[in-house]
């Protein structure tokens, strides 16, 4: 074997070399086509902590405050998103998550109509290696809920009173309005299953819906060579 | 470039073949960090969109083509992962030349041609080429090279192509190269 | 899967243009090394009495693609994440030939004319100007050009894909290719090497 390897020359041996490498790449495979692969502890892990989740009240903070390192994703269909959407959300439906040119190490913050698609989503981006993927927690009721008509104390204490001072700021600055615990509770009177909604509708959008991004609005430079 | 080197015989090239595994582990590097290939034309385009921007700002807006490589106008079109991949290039290459001691200010050519004659040639084989690599989304480095490395279909098409246009037109100029 | 390392955000855009400086010294190492600063040593391909630039262009991209086959297929790499140039084919194809005309009668390409002027030749710094020049024309001829600029599909599409051949079967295809080409590329230097006269 040694003495056949040293009739060859470098170049006879390259050659070789590639082309036992292309036999064998005969089987492969490269593209990872749509299986994943998930960290089942790591992920219990995070859940367990909770620390897959943004409050509402959080997130709009955050929007107030003017930060710039997340990304809020709404998940919706296109015309949902152009009735009501949390400002600064990004409109990326379901089927063109992957697509959507999002960062895998940025911190994104999902929310759709509902909590269990929301959490699909979550749950796929990841597998997908998006490990800055976060849900709102309680969804749009939640945001609808807390940050929007936030409900004051009747009869507030010390506490209480600074607490609604922000709520009430909060609540105007989304274009709501605070609603009493009195009004909350008489609606919600009698079968507790049965509670119909008693929050307004929401406020409508001023500014048009913004194709990308509204906290880090970038439009790519092309660099094709 | 000092006398020496210019003084010195340069060296032979390398093997072509392990001259193209290095080359092939430079851009299997490149597609492992930065999920891209190499490249070279874009970065005369971000050039070029850069001076259009500086002199004419309306007028590079306007144009599509230029535009495209200013994105919102936040960065400088230098910014570029190209320019300063060509950047890296063009250092690369001194430093091989030099190691070599084939850096040397001189012209290429056959001897049949005069210098101003190949000059004329050169400029009118890049803009040929730019036109082409402009139209082709790329150049040999970021479509043949890269693209062939990927298995992309535009990219093999491409490349053949390139060595027809090439093979088509070599006898009508050899007078510049014998 | 960890890489690319950039789209899994283990540095961000002002690395990315550092690690770029360095991805681009090896490039320009090796295209001079290859001898690609000399434009008579490319258009020796074309009067085929030294086809290095097809042995080594070819060799790169099998080591390329063998490399990308092996890491994608051991899931290190993911290949999606990767960026594919998008194919429009007729104005690759006709982009092709004009560059073809373009390399054989300038001598260079875009890469090689900035290894060529890192090493002292005038030609290859010209050659440049004239890169500036064409972008610059095909910028201003592009209202009318982008009809034809974007005829296709705008897809990314490779060979496997567009097809129908699995990925393995096209890579093991191109090694063949390639080395069969190397040892057809020795026979034609050894038939064209008494017509060149260096």
């Amino acid at each position: 074997m040694r003495n056949w390897m040293s009739m060859l020359t470098l170049n006879s041996k390259l050659a070789l070399g590639a082309v036992a490498l292309g036999a064998i790449a005969l089987f492969a495979t490269p593209y990872p086509g749509s299986t994943v692969t998930l960290d089942a502890k790591e992920l219990a892990l995070t859940v367990s902590k909770d620390a897959d989740r943004v409050e509402a009240p959080e997130l709009a903070a955050w929007i107030i405050e003017g930060r710039a390192d997340y990304r809020l994703i709404d998940l919706r269909s296109q015309g949902e998103f152009a009735q009501y959407r949390i400002p600064g959300a990004v409109n990326v439906p379901m089927a063109g998550l992957i697509d959507a040119g999002l960062r895998r190490p940025e911190k994104l913050v999902l929310y759709a109509a509902d909590a269990v698609r929301a959490s699909q989503a979550w749950m796929f981006l990841r597998a997908k290696g998006y490990t800055g993927a976060y849900l709102l927690k309680g969804g749009l009721e939640a945001w609808k809920d807390q940050v929007v008509f936030p409900v004051l104390a009747d009869n507030p204490t010390a506490a209480e009173r600074t607490r609604d001072e922000k709520r009430r700021s909060m609540s105007a600055f989304f274009g709501g309005q605070p609603r009493s615990a009195s009004s909350v509770s008489a609606g919600g009177a009698g079968m507790p299953g049965l509670v119909t909604p008693v929050t307004p509708a929401l406020p409508a959008v001023a500014a048009p819906p913004s194709p990308m991004g509204g906290a880090p609005a970038r439009t790519k430079k092309k660099e094709g060579c | 470039m000092t006398a020496t080197t210019i003084e010195r015989r340069p060296q032979p090239y390398m093997n072509p073949y392990l001259a193209g595994i290095g080359l092939g582990l430079v851009l299997l590097a490149s597609f492992v960090l930065v999920g891209r290939g190499l490249g070279a034309s874009g970065a005369f385009n971000s050039v070029i969109a850069w001076v259009v921007n500086a002199v004419a700002p309306a007028h590079a807006r306007s144009n599509e083509f230029i535009a495209g490589y200013l994105g919102d106008g936040t960065e400088s079109p230098l910014k570029a992962w190209l320019v300063f991949e060509v950047l890296g290039a063009f250092a690369g290459a001194m430093f091989s030349g030099l190691l070599a001691g084939r850096a040397k200010v001189m012209t290429e050519k056959g001897p049949r041609v005069s210098v101003r004659t190949r000059l004329a040639m050169a400029f009118a084989g890049g803009m040929l080429m730019a036109f082409g690599a402009a139209l082709a989304r790329g150049c040999t480095s970021g479509q043949a090279l890269t693209g062939g490395a990927l298995l992309n279909l535009g990219s093999w098409a491409f490349m053949l192509m390139v060595f027809a246009g090439a093979y088509a037109v070599a006898y009508f100029v050899r007078w510049q190269w014998r | 899967m960890t890489a690319p390392f950039f789209q899994y955000g283990m540095f961000g855009d002002e690395t990315s243009l550092v690690v770029a400086f360095f991805i681009g010294i090896g490039f320009g190492f090796f295209l001079e090394r290859a001898g690609f600063g000399s434009a008579r040593k490319l258009v020796s391909q074309f009067y085929l009495n030294d086809l290095a630039v097809f042995k080594v262009m070819f060799t790169a991209i099998v080591t390329a693609m063998l490399g990308v086959t092996y890491l994608g297929w051991i899931g290190w790499l993911d290949l999606s994440l990767v960026y594919l140039v998008p194919t429009y084919l007729m104005p690759q194809m006709v982009g092709g030939l004009v560059l073809g005309v373009g390399f054989v009668v300038g001598g260079y390409c875009p890469g090689t004319s900035v290894a060529a002027t890192a090493t002292g030749r005038i030609d290859g710094l010209v050659y440049g100007l004239g890169i500036f020049a064409g972008m610059f024309t095909f910028a201003e001829l592009f209202p009318w050009l982008k009809g034809f600029y974007q005829a296709g599909s705008g897809e990314a599409t490779t060979i496997p894909g567009a097809f129908g051949i699995p990925y393995g079967i096209v890579v093991f295809a191109v090694v063949l290719m390639a080395v069969g080409g190397f040892y057809g590329a020795g026979l034609l230097e050894k038939k064209f090497a008494a017509a060149a006269g260096e």
